[in-house]
């Protein structure tokens, strides 16, 4: 059955914003709905707009598919327990007093500039309002920050001359930090695989 | 009924509708319509990311098919689903409970 131009405008405004795989679940949908008005009796236009009025507005359903996206979730999970983490690692810094190990400034550095942007990545994850735009800043942060937690943790185990217990629980926290992180990244790359972001 | 009014109820409604049996967004949609008697007004668009939110927690699983020529994505309960759907049902019986007594004043269901 031919596809109205109504309903190719409207999942053309989708298309825009949502990944391929989400858009062909909705033209499924709304191909299932504007039959069902064409056998009630509806001509083609009229079934084609019935259809679209039961879906709603394009970035009504964009706007609940950003909230749903695995992305944003991870994000905000992670930046509320980011201030855990870095009392955490404050603490175990501040006690191991790490001015006295031997990192180079360099190093200090990176980790600062990688640190803030984590959180910039987080943030805009967490508050985006596109849902690509969301989807690649929340696998840029789970990537980011596996990377960062490990290499604290590499670091802290090679460097550290004593682990002390705010160490180990910074430790701890962190491979929570990351064991989730990479979780997500395997879903968001999987979701990626089947419908591309 | 409007979608604000089943805010927060909206998940259990979902897993309901898919304890019968795999189904896809519209037939979710279609067997909600049919156990609320049409009287459920949700806009058919915001199931699809509802379905993809229970996806993620695990609850249900989706999966693709094709049919006549056009991608369709089928959910199921997972084993997780339906002991949350479990859960869901007995605390809107207490819900139920508690909202009816207070608000017919005596105990509920109200005795014959």
């Amino acid at each position: 059955m031919a596809e109205s131009g109504l309903i190719t405008g409207y999942l053309a405004a989708l298309s825009a914003d949502l990944p391929a795989g989400i858009v062909d679940e909705l033209a499924d949908g709304l191909d299932q709905t504007r039959r069902q008005y064409l056998e009630l009796g509806q001509d083609p236009d009229a079934a084609a707009q019935s259809a679209i009025a039961d879906f709603g507005e394009p970035q009504v359903i964009v706007d609940a598919f950003t909230r749903a996206s695995p992305a944003r979730r991870t994000a905000r999970k992670l930046l509320a327990s980011g201030p855990v983490a870095g009392a955490c690692w404050g603490t175990a810094l501040i006690a191991g007093r790490a001015w006295r190990w031997p990192v180079p400034v360099q190093a200090r550095v990176v980790l600062g500039l990688a640190l803030m942007t984590v959180i910039a990545l987080l943030a805009a994850a967490a508050f985006g309002r596109r849902y690509r735009s969301v989807s690649r800043s929340g696998a840029a942060a789970c990537l980011a920050i596996v990377a960062l937690d490990s290499a604290m943790v590499v670091a802290a185990v090679l460097v550290v001359p004593a682990l002390i217990w705010p160490l180990i629980a910074a430790i701890f926290v962190s491979a929570i930090r990351a064991t989730f992180a990479a979780r997500t990244l395997r879903l968001l790359l999987a979701a990626c695989a089947h419908s591309a972001l | 009924m409007r979608a604000e009014e089943l805010k927060g109820h909206l998940d259990a409604l979902l897993l309901a509708a898919l304890e019968g049996g795999p189904r896809h967004g519209y037939a979710v949609m279609e067997s909600l319509r049919e156990a609320t008697g049409g009287r459920l007004d949700l806009p058919t668009g915001t199931i699809y990311p509802a379905l993809r939110r229970l996806e993620g927690a695990g609850l249900i699983r989706g999966s693709w098919s094709v049919v006549g020529g056009r991608r369709r994505r089928e959910y199921r309960l997972t084993a997780a689903g339906q002991r949350a759907l479990s859960g869901k049902r007995a605390d809107w019986r207490d819900f139920a409970a508690t909202v009816s007594s207070a608000l017919e004043g005596g105990p509920w269901p109200s005795p014959a």
